[in-house]
């Protein structure tokens, strides 16, 4: 087997394109899913069932199926359903988007729930509305609590995004795929860019290890 | 909007087909998963510095390199490699076990780590080997300390076998995918399809949990 591996050098700037995509995804459905989340953690822990209900269903429902393929239903039903035009990229985000939410959302509520309820009474008892509780006394420690699983939903966040390559987006995946069917340097193509991905995955990998014996809580 | 149901009505035979391709893919690539992380997770709670570094590195690469880039490279690049095609179901199973094994193992490790130290100890003192003691004593305990973290990893497995569609694995989101193109009815395959996955995890997550909270005490020490 004869390998060539100039191609990879040829397309590097496909490839590097591919990757700031994949980072770009990766920080834009963050920064969208903190939020999410958070929106959808309360939601959940109202005492009216008319708001925490669809929120639980929202919930449960997108951590029990595949990405994938709510990244197909995303690209299929949600453009007919809400009769919208929207871009690969925009149709990958709101996907992306809507199911790292929901993993979010649980993150948040166990946060939020690990905070003693005496803590609510005393910030009630000193004169606090409910929104200043949850404000300045609970959220600035479940945020700490936190952490870690946000930083373990970060880098899931980052392999998943290649699943958006399915709906042509063109992320570091779909780019490699591309390259691979023009080029035939199969073994070369892929094997780059698994390498590129363990790149720029290790050290996320390694830096969420460090972030677990950091903030570990001592009871 | 009209919706039109009767195209999954038509080819229930070939989803159907395709459910028990995508039951068998999650079940063989969890088999594969546990032995595994079983090995890797053993040796490096007890085996010595380098083999567990190296196992390390094995564990940390997975987490970070995406299922779908594993998955197509044992497809696609590892035939190459060993001069010998591969059949897709197959591929699927290594890739996603291969990927799975290493979540396994450090579920395995960090519940053969719970269970203290001293108990290895006595049952070394009352004469047992190594493996009797891990195997009597250690793992029954640890075992049921893992049943939640091995439910959620189950429900991974099984949606991540969608992802071996890619491969063009005939498993259930493959053949809606040929269904949903036959029929021009996408809303109404990929909704259907949705819900039976739906229907598959969501039992699978709320079963390991009833399972565990009664077994919990036993795993009590």
């Amino acid at each position: 087997m004869i390998l060539d591996w100039s191609v990879i050098w040829d397309y590097r700037w496909q490839f590097l394109h591919g990757a700031g995509i994949t980072v770009a995804l990766t920080v834009l459905t963050m920064l969208l899913a903190i939020p999410g989340g958070l929106l959808l953690a309360f939601m959940r822990m109202s005492p009216y069932r008319l708001v925490s209900m669809p929120a639980t269903a929202i919930v449960e429902f997108f951590r029990a199926t595949p990405l994938i393929l709510q990244i197909y239903w995303t690209f299929y039903v949600l453009p007919v359903a809400l009769d919208i035009r929207m871009s690969a990229f925009t149709t990958a985000l709101v996907g992306l988007t809507l199911n790292i939410s929901s993993f979010n959302s649980e993150t948040f509520r166990a946060g939020i729930q690990s905070i003693r309820q005496g803590q609510w009474n005393a910030a009630y008892a000193l004169g606090m509305t409910k929104a200043q509780v949850a404000r300045k006394i609970i959220l600035p420690q479940a945020i700490m609590r936190v952490l870690p699983a946000l930083a373990s939903t970060w880098v899931s966040l980052f392999k998943d995004t290649s699943l958006v390559s399915v709906i042509a987006v063109a992320d570091l995946s779909y780019v490699s795929l591309q390259i691979r069917a023009q080029t035939y340097r199969i073994l070369e193509v892929l094997t780059a860019m698994a390498a590129l991905y363990w790149l720029m995955g290790y050290p996320q990998a390694k830096l969420v290890d460090w972030i677990y014996r950091r903030f570990k809580v001592h009871e | 909007m009209d919706l039109d149901f009767s195209p999954i009505a038509d080819s229930w035979q070939f989803l159907a087909r395709a459910l028990g391709v995508t039951i068998l893919l999650s079940l063989s690539s969890i088999l594969l998963g546990v032995v595994i992380g079983l090995v890797v997770g053993a040796a490096r709670t007890y085996g010595g510095r380098i083999v567990s570094a190296g196992l390390g590195f094995y564990v940390d690469s997975m987490r970070a390199i995406p299922v779908l880039a594993v998955l197509v490279w044992t497809y696609f690049a590892f035939p190459l490699l060993i001069g010998h095609s591969l059949n897709a179901l197959l591929a699927g199973v290594l890739g996603l076990g291969l990927h799975l094994g290493a979540y396994v193992s450090e579920v395995i490790r960090a519940g053969l780590g719970s269970v203290r130290p001293g108990q290895l100890r006595a049952a070394l003192a009352l004469g047992m080997s190594p493996w009797q003691a891990i195997r009597v004593i250690i793992l029954p305990q640890a075992v049921i300390r893992m049943l939640p973290a091995f439910g959620s990893l189950f429900v991974i497995a099984i949606k991540d076998s969608a992802i071996a569609s890619v491969i063009a694995v005939p498993e259930l989101l493959r053949q809606s995918q040929i269904v949903a193109g036959q029929t021009f009815r996408p809303i109404e395959i990929y909704t259907g399809a949705m819900l039976v996955y739906f229907l598959l995890c969501y039992p699978v997550a709320r079963g390991v949990d009833a399972i565990y909270r009664r077994l919990a005490p036993l795993g009590a020490s």
